[in-house]
């Protein structure tokens, strides 16, 4: 069987901040693997057997290759990047449609498609439904567990108010919405057999795609204004000198 | 200035050694100057001081012995920025958090501080940098960091606080101000001269500067004055601003090696000393600590964020490495000495990404926090008198072996259980006894002064990094006799000459 894992390099979200203005700080803030990305891996991981070959693919600069050691450390076995500066602005839908290309040219004889169900920093969730439409196969959301039996899956699908079992035959895309809290972490050895590894880049003329298929110029989203909403809060500043003083007023205000 | 009177239950009566002081007032002094006329005032009226600020020490340096309570809180961020011969460095106020300073750093906030020197902070926004002190409690000050000479597990590659201060301001119960550069005023035949008479002569004793100590005040014959007051748990004066070095910042890469039990973990550590691979920190636990994460995993799975701490795993060695090609040659040395002692790289856990770091120091963390749970549970359970028990006891390294066996010989022998775990790379571990009932106590009191003469019969420290307080003035005679306890009082009487400040802490009149 052969898998490939799409993945992205964000920030780690939970250390951003915002300024006065409302705009994101993102100095100091590190990069990581999105968490949705390694629950896939981690998923995969379970799946796969001997004789089975792992693929990830990340689109982004040559910083990304991080992200994609860490794949390699939690078991892929082949890293693409999808580099160019052409690349740069593209929305789900460029997104989705440079991915699908790079499917179609290096690895068309797949078999399940595993996507995070959104990326940490953008939250649209249209990637995995997009892609899944591109290469015309059947797409599961909100996958949280994944069996092998034989030739096809048993994927375990949460809806909240519904847990479903399907039958996923190959060719097909899952997108992953969660995982193990306690993520997997690899061996020193994984990390040194990782490091080995290449890490193959690809541009757009490699992918033989167009300029207007690609990045900002490619994108069917067009943003006209962005405004953080005015949710109405207001704010009061307790003087905490005499923070029993100070206790008595938050309680007041609860 | 606040001002208020304390009530009992105050946290201001307290610190993280769980005992209780009693004060009067709380005065929370908004600069310096507001300081010394506290300072005088005290004086005038008799009064005693005890300097707090985040009141994470664990030795009671903070709790008040009657008297007023001088916080600290409001002298709090940072100052400037600036750049000598030996790097960059931040001025902060005392009450800055070593969190706030890391957060100031990551983020490169530079350009709202004075800029000390010319061109210091368009240098220092281009230069990757952080702050090498890692007191584990990230939520303490740095004036009471300065003032306990903290230290942590970064310590065996950076040394502790006192390595990184530049310069303190001082105020002393006089009111004088001493303003005081390293290098500026150093010891002349054992008396370092702060000028206006204030003659300080140095201990005699030997403060085993080879070994990580926090037993005392500072002595050797050519004594920094920046040095007399570092570490000194603030009896001779109250600093209200400090300049810290930062260090050149480099990626690092995590890393824990599982063995299968105690003595192969040891072995392992040894061996890696004597090689070329210098790692950040090198810290143990023992088969008693990772059984007490399995455990306290039974009933919260998520509660180190790491998986399960593989089966046939005895012990562990935690540390870090520079991340870069060297670390490769560092993994095949490791490697080798690993399998020497039933280790292998597969059973290990390595992480390169930030928030890996960060749950490999969240799994560290952990064994003290189980230690804190299971101490509450029993208090709760058999008797509210029984508190935690652990040891801070450092040796040379070369001593390490003998003292390992001491600890169990006598732990053994007054039939206590205990797990071990600490900072290995430095000769000091912390024993933790883990306390079942008021019997226990006593019998573990006794091993503990045992322990702790052993630990200074092999050249080693009772205190390595607690520092003394109130807790255990015993040590200071323990270790330099009535000679060094009474030359430290000499030091206080010329310094702090109405004997006002943090009265109780390391000395006793």
């Amino acid at each position: 069987m052969k898998f490939i894992v799409a993945v992205k390099q964000v920030p780690d979200t939970t250390k951003i901040e915002i300024d006065a203005n409302g705009s994101l700080i993102r100095t100091g803030v590190p990069s990581i693997l999105d968490p949705y990305c390694e629950y896939c891996l981690d998923l995969v991981r379970r799946i796969r057997k001997d004789g089975d070959t792992v693929i990830a693919v990340a689109m982004g600069p040559d910083q990304a290759k991080e992200a994609l050691l860490r794949c390699l450390e939690m078991g892929a076995d082949e890293a693409y990047l999808l580099s160019d500066r052409a690349f740069a602005g593209a929305d789900t839908y460029a997104t989705a449609r440079t991915l699908h290309m790079f499917i179609t040219k290096v690895c068309p004889d797949y078999d399940l498609i595993f996507c995070g169900e959104q990326a940490a920093d953008g939250n649209t969730a249209q990637v995995p439904g997009e892609l899944a439409r591109m290469m015309c196969v059947q797409q599961f959301y909100y996958t949280k567990d994944i069996v092998s039996k034989g030739d096809h899956f048993e994927v375990t699908q949460d809806y909240r108010d519904e847990e479903r079992v399907c039958v996923a035959q190959p060719p097909s895309l899952i997108s992953v919405s969660e995982g193990d809290i306690n993520r997997y972490v690899p061996s020193i050895s994984q990390h040194i057999k990782a490091k080995d590894k290449e890490i193959r880049v690809l541009n757009r003329i490699d992918l033989g795609l167009g300029m207007y298929s690609v990045g900002l110029k490619g994108s069917r989203t067009k943003i006209v204004s962005s405004r953080t909403p005015d949710v109405g809060s207001e704010c009061e500043t307790i003087d905490g000198s005499d923070p029993s003083k100070a206790a008595d007023r938050i309680m007041e205000v609860f | 200035m606040p001002a208020r009177k304390l009530e009992s239950g105050s946290p201001y009566l307290s610190d993280e050694s769980k005992m209780t002081g009693r004060a009067d007032m709380l005065y929370m002094p908004e600069n310096e100057s507001e300081v010394i006329g506290i300072l005088k005032d005290s004086v005038k009226n008799g009064r005693k001081i005890t300097v707090s600020s985040m009141r994470t020490g664990v030795c009671g340096g903070a709790v008040p012995e009657g008297g007023d309570v001088l916080g600290m809180e409001m002298m709090n961020g940072a100052v400037g920025i600036g750049k000598d011969d030996c790097g960059f460095f931040i001025r902060v106020r005392p009450a800055m958090t070593v969190n706030e300073l890391n957060a100031l750093i990551s983020k490169k906030a530079f350009s709202d501080l004075d800029e000390l020197t010319p061109g210091a902070v368009e240098e220092a926004m281009k230069t990757p940098l952080f702050y090498p002190v890692d007191p584990t409690e990230l939520n303490s000050s740095i004036g009471g960091n300065i003032s306990t000479n903290a230290s942590g597990p970064r310590t065996f590659k950076y040394g502790p606080t006192r390595n990184w201060v530049r310069r303190i301001r001082i105020v002393l119960s006089t009111g004088k101000v001493l303003d005081l550069k390293r290098g500026d005023v150093i010891a002349k035949d054992n008396v370092l001269d702060l000028g206006e008479g204030y003659a300080v002569r140095v201990p005699s004793y030997d403060f085993r500067l080879g070994i990580k100590n926090a037993t005392g005040i500072m002595a050797s014959p050519d004594l920094d004055a920046v040095d007399l007051f570092v570490g000194s748990e603030g009896i001779i004066g109250v600093i209200t601003e400090a300049d810290v070095y930062l260090a050149p910042w480099h990626p690092l890469i995590s890393n824990i090696m599982f063995f299968p039990d105690d003595v192969s973990s040891y072995g392992f550590v040894e061996d890696l000393r004597d090689s070329d691979v210098v790692p950040e920190f090198l810290e143990y636990f023992d088969g008693g600590s990772l059984n007490l994460i399995r455990e306290s995993r039974i009933s919260d799975p998520k509660f180190t964020g790491m998986p399960d701490i593989p089966e046939k795993a005895g012990s562990a060695v935690f540390f870090d490495l520079p991340y870069d090609g060297s670390v490769y040659g560092s993994y095949d040395v490791i490697g080798k000495i690993a399998e020497k002692y039933g280790g292998s790289l597969d059973d290990s856990w390595c992480g390169h990404e930030q928030n890996d770091r960060q749950r490999f120091f969240a799994f560290r963390h952990s064994v003290p926090q189980s230690i804190f749970d299971h101490v509450a549970k029993i208090k709760q359970k058999n008797d509210v008198n029984i508190h935690k028990m652990g040891t801070d006891m450092s040796v040379p390294l070369d001593k390490l072996d003998r003292m390992m066996e001491i600890y169990r010989e006598t732990l053994k022998k007054y039939d206590l259980r205990y797990v071990i775990f600490g900072h290995i790379g430095n000769g000091h571990l912390h024993v933790e006894i883990m306390i079942k009932s008021m019997d226990d106590v006593d019998r573990a009191k006794t091993a503990y002064r045992e322990l702790a003469r052993a630990a200074m019969d092999l050249g080693g420290s009772p205190s390595a990094e607690h520092g003394i307080g109130k807790l255990k003035n015993e040590y200071i005679t323990m270790m330099y006799g009535e000679k060094g306890a009474e030359e430290i009082k000499a030091a206080k009487d010329v310094l702090d000459p109405t004997w006002t400040l943090n009265v109780g802490n390391m000395v006793i009149r």
